[in-house]
């Protein structure tokens, strides 16, 4: 230690107190704790007994909230105190009363009657909040060092040998002694330390975002020192009060364990080609109806094509088709589809968008990459096309890294477990700003998570547990937390990992190495670069910093300078301290280079510049974006009254929604053998949703696809089976599915296999089929005219005009603003690759994506809507895509078929609708063509400088027909 | 449909059904008419059609239009509209204790910092104003000024979500979505929600800020630009002589038709030939409706089209205002990136945010005012949160604020608040707003409420929950600063 350090610690500490203590702005506190009883008894009680004590009094109050004296609305109930004393506006019977919320109905509080309440509030003073904090506990002091110190005093870091997460590790304290003295808050150091506010330390506030305790949690502290620090009882959990379940709750029909019924018997039963027909023929005959007609063979083929693999067939398949005439052409045809490998990458699409893929964080204005993303995009693509089992299938999603013993050895499937649970990585995680890190942003992050999975898998609306019970279906808040801690091993809120600390560093040895190769080069060209710069700034740096130096006071210069001169893994703590708050005077940045010399700005500027350009160009190295399990000894979980990080309640453990407990075996979470870096909660959890007795997981699974295919569900809210979610219109059908894909083992191919081949899925489309008598198709009597959505008319427009690239998987393709401010992706040199494979950034959608309705994830989506609005209509007419694919094509059609018009427009009906033009078709089309090219000659004649070949008078007017065909509805709808 | 404000109308289907020819021509625009720019889903259960139709509000509304000045950034009360002789007395000593926990850089923490300007009584109700506002001083009479705004956050994006859509968090629907899908528009050739943003750049939370979300598209925000071509694809890419383009559309005419008549009944059908005609009956009101040369030379002065400050702020000043005069419900203007965000050089970044918006947004309250527009267009200034009475210590000084989200100031003109006003106030130090504390919830309620709409009422089904733009949270209609 040199001499001065010890006069500069105490010199910093003495300013630092005089500044904090400044007791000028302490808001004076009037204690007129004698009077308030009084204004309760006269004029707020008769208020509360008109309105409030029916549901909030004696016998059971509602939310365990009694209304009846001033201790007991103190004291609150499940949503935590009803009254802040002193503070009107932050309490919570006031916000109840003034939003209407309460009294329930349309009751509502008077002005005046509100006016009073408010006043009784504010005027409520100490010796009420003592009254209310008679029993305070550890509960009530436990945020302060979850949220404030175990982040450095905790399971990861444990400064000065400190660990504040147990009453146990606060009595033992650490190097400097016991941390805590019962009874005795000016002997506790740590009381004494946050007192003066040494701790948490001001220069670390910002980078682990972390805000000095409030003036009334250092009183709680005190408060609970004084008292004995006393621990909270053991949890007992034959204790835990438990959302009390009805038998209706537990009888509704999603509830309960799907049961095979029997295939009922039809009059048509020529119609019934698997029990689908025979279910839905059942109703319709009730109805006084049957199935529409059979569609005819190319309408059906370009169905079941833009359903299974998202794209129109080739004019070649089409023939090839039209040729084979066996009895089982449009069986094999199916079979095909679900061969193709396109066939997972449209599926996969339906898939993210329940699971909310995206490409960036979005939330900051920086929308922050997720360089390994698509490794998630690809698993779900290969998957399909594997036709995975769907359990297996959530069973990685949800748990792959409990799944595999990655840190032993790194093989193939644990490399595409890892990337499965890229599932759960996918909400927005804005955390690894400071700013944006708060305790409840981080909460955020595992909420959407729990909102994801229960919309996606379980058809339940989850998240309106995180604040209160669930208004309508049987899910407590208790639940929602128990879900919570299911992921806590994971997602810590309290020992966090932000965005970029969760990739796995593993790696296809093969990628490795030739990302390696690869990179070696420009590596080499940027070390070159910094170092140029390094040795040319040097000096100058030098200057600066002795300036800086010279500009405080001697004691300070002496111990900086000598600080500077130890290196860095031999400084002591005052050396640290100094290094740590001295940061910025101590780092010469090249930005504060740059401020006082002018004439390096130009430099830096164009150093920066080829810095830039090459690091672009590095690969970024193999990693997975996952998420795993960080073992046992996670914070606790608690039930979050109002779901505030800051009101602790009851204490819970790793668990699933009650109401779906019966006919289930536990849920036991069981550590894999072999491993001791997991806790098996995730692996628990996804082996309990995919038992096939699971009333849930099979049954919304296959609604999904139901509508994918039939254009609605069988249930018409696909993420939510709960009470305010629809019935299913068909539940014999519903559960006749689940059951039977569970025991194909939940084959997803079956599924489609069976569903298309039904009688069902032939019918042709049209509302005038059936007259009045099923105006919006809910029984199936006919098929549904859909529009495609955004991805299969992007697909398909590529597709048709022979410049879709087929390249698949890897890094997505970048999208780019052009000037006019349309958002495209970038293309290849073969065209474009299909939409699936471009960027998903959440500030930066592809315009034409974003028009026809592709979804901002919020979390997810688990229902898109199908819009029909003018700016839709000016990207098709005068958007750059149409315009240049249609050209193309023309180009295409003219080499193809060269000077025969009738063939090119054949050809071009075939391409682009998957028919041949009727003979009243060809003739107009002709026309248009003629009249169109008389037109471009007369054009071109003005422009003779330039008259290549493929700027014929011609091959413009083809492109316009093109354009047209291209931009039609018989184009974007699929009957 | 759950939004309690539906008109009685025609059943869709029976309407479409009736009109058998004449598509694409004159007589179905005109007999359809408002009915064009509309999105339908007939899958989408419980929330029935969309479109922009104008609806009647729940109670007779005071403001029909609104234009929303929006000061991204945190525009800094304490040098603008709050003036705070306490913070020169206490100049340089240290802020209470708890303002640490809401500041964005906890570890740059300066002296109290008094502003560097002077305030200056204004108008006849003799507001209060900072001398870097002497436009705005002169329409003081026709404005309430709200001392007492709060947010919830420290940060411009969650700061900037919650002004825009009620929770500081993306993916919800904008003010302007709201009020468009609740009223619907005036306007049958123009969008109902218009964006005018900065040529300079996009704003933080870029077109998140008008996004409907989950509300259907139709209720999505349009981007104006105010140079260049104002909507994207509004006209071809390549010029193509007009003659070609008329003989192509005739072709996708023929093709439409022939589509639906083979396809009897299918609304969709019919809805998606409409959008073409209204999309062609865009390309001719947009250019009209900014089209400034039809302005007279006075009236440009005034927006200060001629000075090159001023230039780009004003003109879509004067665009907001031909806009709303035409039926638009809800016009937003943007400004360039954050010239507000003064954390370091706070007067010279004054200089230029002041300079750039003050002149044309008093020109407008003028200018609405003398065409009798004020009273039933909302005008509305303000930014996500205000600035620390305290000095950001940064590297190379203290001259700046960092953000304060717990008491800020915004105008509001015309449209039903009373002029002349000054309503609410911070503590001494102009950091916490503490008289008649009104939430970023309490001021949708009360811009939903002078547009004839109850926030509470004001709902859409999703996921089996009412939401709203006030969401859970409790709010108030500020009824002390209504006519």
């Amino acid at each position: 230690m040199t001499p001065h350090s010890g006069n500069t610690m105490a010199f910093l500490r003495a300013c630092r107190r005089m500044i904090w203590l400044a007791p000028l702005f302490f808001a004076p506190v009037t204690a007129t704790g004698e009077t308030a009883p009084d204004v309760f008894d006269s004029s707020i009680r008769p208020i509360i007994e008109n309105n409030c004590v029916a549901c909030h009094g004696e016998s059971a109050p509602q939310a365990e909230l009694d209304l009846r004296a001033p201790a007991s609305i103190l004291k609150g109930g499940k949503s935590g105190p009803a009254v802040v004393p002193g503070s009107a506006d932050q309490s919570l019977l006031l916000d109840k009363v003034v939003s209407g919320a309460m009294p329930p109905g349309d009751a509502a509080l008077g002005r005046e009657e509100i006016a009073a309440i408010r006043g009784w509030i504010d005027r409520l003073g100490q010796a009420e909040a003592a009254l209310a904090h008679a029993d305070i506990s550890e509960k009530d002091v436990l945020p302060i060092f979850l949220m404030r110190c175990v982040v450095c005093h905790g399971k990861r870091a444990q400064e000065g040998g400190l660990d504040l997460r147990t009453l146990a590790g606060r009595l033992r304290g650490g190097k400097s002694g016991p941390a805590l003295v019962p009874g005795d808050p000016d002997a506790s150091l740590l009381f004494q330390r946050i007192v003066h506010e040494e701790m948490p330390p001001a220069d670390l506030l910002f980078k682990y975002r972390v805000r000095p305790p409030s003036t009334g949690e250092v009183e709680n502290l005190r408060r609970w020192i004084a008292a004995g620090a006393l621990a909270d009882p053991p949890h007992d959990p034959g204790q835990d009060s438990e959302l009390p379940l009805t038998g209706e709750d537990r009888g509704f029909w999603s509830f309960r364990s799907p049961k095979s019924p029997p295939v009922p018997k039809v009059a048509r039963d020529a119609l019934v080609r698997n029990p689908i027909d025979a279910f839905l023929l059942e109703k319709l005959e009730a109805n006084g109806l049957s199935f529409s007609p059979e569609a005819d063979r190319l309408t059906l083929m370009r169905r079941a094509y833009l359903d299974l693999v998202g794209m129109p067939p080739t004019a070649s398949q089409i023939r090839a088709h039209l040729a084979d005439e066996s009895p089982d052409a449009y069986e094999r045809m199916v079979e095909e589809l679900l061969d193709s490998p396109h066939y997972g990458e449209r599926w996969a699409q339906h898939w993210l968008d329940v699971a909310g893929y995206a490409d960036t964080e979005g939330i900051k204005h920086a929308d922050h990459f997720r360089p390994q993303a698509w490794r998630y995009r690809d698993y779900v693509i290969r998957s399909l096309n594997q036709d995975k089992p769907y359990d297996r299938f959530l069973v990685e999603q949800l748990a792959g890294d409990e799944l595999a013993d990655y840190k032993k050895e790194v093989t193939p499937d644990a490399l595409e477990f890892l990337a499965a649970t890229g599932f759960l990585r996918l909400a927005s995680d804005p955390t690894d700003s400071p700013s944006n890190a708060s305790l409840a942003e981080k909460m955020d992050v595992i909420h959407d998570e729990i909102q994801v999975l229960g919309s996606s898998v379980l058809g339940l609306t989850m998240g309106c547990a995180r604040c209160h019970d669930h208004k309508y279906d049987p899910i407590s808040q208790k639940d929602y937390y128990r879900l919570s801690a299911v992921f806590q091993s994971a997602y810590d809120p309290y020992d966090w990992l932000d965005p970029t600390q969760r990739y796995l560093d593993v790696g296809d040895p093969k990628e490795i190495e030739e990302t390696k190769r690869f990179n070696a080069p420009i590596q080499k060209q940027i070390d070159d670069l910094e170092r140029a710069w390094k040795a040319k700034t040097g000096p100058l740096r030098n200057q600066v910093l002795e300036s800086r130096l010279a500009a405080l006071p001697e004691a300070l210069r002496q111990d900086l300078k000598a600080l500077l001169k130890t290196p860095e893994d031999q400084r002591n703590t005052v050396q640290k301290y100094l290094q740590r708050r001295f940061q910025k005077t101590l780092k010469v940045t090249d930005q504060g280079l740059a401020r006082e010399n002018e004439e390096l700005k130009p430099q830096l500027a164009e150093f920066n510049k080829s810095l830039g350009e090459l690091k672009k160009k590095l690969k970024p190295k193999p990693a997975v974006r996952a998420l795993f399990d960080m073992g046992s000894e996670g914070s606790p979980t608690y039930v979050l009254q109002r779901g505030n990080a800051e009101t602790i309640g009851e204490r819970v453990y790793p668990g699933v929604p009650a109401v779906l407990r019966a006919g289930l075996p536990e849920y036991d979470p069981e550590i894999p053998s072999g491993r001791t870096d997991t806790t098996g909660y995730r692996l628990a959890l996804a082996r309990w949703l995919t038992h096939p007795e699971h009333p849930l997981t099979s049954r919304v699974l296959v609604n999904r696809v139901w509508m994918h295919h039939f254009g609605r569900g069988i249930v018409s809210t696909p993420a939510d089976f709960g009470r305010t979610g629809a019935r299913p219109s068909h539940p014999e059908l519903l559960d006749w599915l689940a059951t039977w894909f569970v025991d194909r083992d939940w084959s997803l191919k079956s599924l489609h296999r069976l569903m298309m081949t039904s009688t069902a899925y032939r019918q042709s489309s049209g509302r005038g089929l059936q007259g009045e008598a099923d105006p919006e198709g809910h029984l199936w009597s006919r098929m549904s005219l859909r529009r495609m959505q955004a991805e299969v008319l992007y697909d398909s427009m590529l597709r048709a005009t022979g410049r879709l690239d087929p390249d698949r998987f890897g890094p997505a393709d970048p999208v780019e603003r052009m000037d006019d401010g349309e958002v495209i992706a970038q293309g290849t040199k073969n065209g474009w690759r299909r939409a699936i494979y471009t960027q998903k950034r959440r500030l930066l959608r592809m315009t034409f994506l974003d028009l026809f309705d592709a979804p901002q994830m919020a979390p997810n989506c688990t229902e898109r809507i199908s819009s029909n609005v003018a700016p839709q209509a000016l990207q098709l007419m005068n958007g750059f895509l149409a315009r240049k694919l249609s050209r193309h094509l023309a180009g295409r059609l003219v080499d193809a078929h060269p000077g025969r018009a009738e063939d090119q427009v054949r050809e071009l009906y075939l391409r682009v609708l998957t028919r041949r033009p009727t003979p009243e078709e060809m003739q107009m089309t002709l026309e248009s063509l003629s009249d169109l090219a008389e037109k471009w000659t007369r054009h071109l004649e003005n422009e003779q400088d330039e008259a290549p070949r493929r700027t014929t008078a011609h091959w413009s007017a083809l492109a316009s027909v093109s354009h047209a065909l291209l931009t039609s509805a018989e184009f974007s709808y699929i009957d | 449909m759950r939004n309690r404000l539906e008109s009685p109308h025609i059943p869709r289907r029976e309407f479409f059904s009736r009109l058998s020819d004449g598509l694409y021509g004159t007589a179905l625009a005109t007999l359809l008419g408002e009915d064009l720019y509309s999105s339908s889903n007939p899958a989408l259960a419980g929330n029935g059609v969309h479109d922009l139709k104008p609806r009647a509000p729940h109670y007779r509304p005071q403001a029909k239009a609104v234009i929303h000045l929006f000061m991204n950034g945190g525009p800094s009360q304490v040098d603008l509209f709050d003036p705070k002789p306490e913070l020169a007395r206490l100049a340089g000593s240290a802020p209470p204790r708890d303002i640490l926990n809401k500041i964005e850089f906890a570890d740059q923490v300066g002296g109290l910092f008094p502003s560097p300007y002077k305030f200056k009584r204004r108008g006849r109700c003799g507001m209060e104003l900072s001398e870097l506002l002497p436009h705005l001083g002169e329409v003081v009479d026709d404005i309430t000024l709200i001392r007492s705004m709060y947010g919830e956050h420290f940060n411009h994006e969650p700061a900037i979500y919650l002004m825009h859509s009620g929770r500081t968090l993306p993916n919800r629907p904008s003010l302007g979505s709201w009020v468009v899908y609740g009223l619907g528009s005036e306007t049958r050739n123009l969008p109902g929600y218009v964006v005018l943003d900065d040529p300079k750049g996009l704003p933080i939370n870029r077109e998140q800020n008008w996004q409907s979300a989950w509300l259907p598209p139709v209720y999505q925000g349009t981007r104006f630009r105010s140079e260049g071509p104002p909507v994207l694809n509004l006209e071809s890419r390549r010029n193509l002589p007009s003659d070609l383009i008329e003989a192509e559309r005739a072709l996708l005419r023929r093709l439409d038709t022939a589509h639906r008549d083979a396809r009897p009944r299918e609304p969709e059908l019919d809805a998606r030939i409409a959008s073409y005609e209204l999309a062609a009956r865009m390309q001719l009101a947009t250019s009209d409706a900014l089209d400034l040369s039809q302005e007279d030379e006075a009236t440009r002065e005034m927006y200060g089209l001629n000075d090159e400050l001023t230039r780009s702020y004003g003109t879509r000043c004067l665009m907001a205002r031909r806009l709303v005069e035409r039926g638009v419900r809800f016009v937003q203007i943007f400004i360039e990136g954050q010239i507000w965000d003064a954390h370091t050089n706070l007067e010279k970044m004054l200089t230029y945010s002041c300079g750039k918006t003050d002149r044309p947004a008093a020109a407008l309250v003028k200018d609405l005012k003398r065409r009798g527009l004020l009273e039933e267009t909302l005008v509305i200034w303000g930014g996500e949160f205000g600035r620390m009475p305290l000095a950001q210590v940064a590297d190379r000084g203290a001259d700046g604020r960092d953000h304060g989200p717990d008491g800020f100031s915004i105008w509001m003109a015309g449209g039903g608040v009373k002029g002349g006003l000054t309503y609410g106030g911070t503590d001494d130090i102009g950091h916490k707003a503490v008289d008649q504390r009104v939430s970023v919830h309490d001021f949708h309620a009360t811009l939903l409420h002078l547009l004839g709409m109850n926030y509470r009422d004001l709902v859409y089904r999703r996921h089996g929950l009412d939401e709203r733009l006030t969401d859970q949270f409790p709010a108030r209609v500020v009824e002390e600063i209504l006519v």
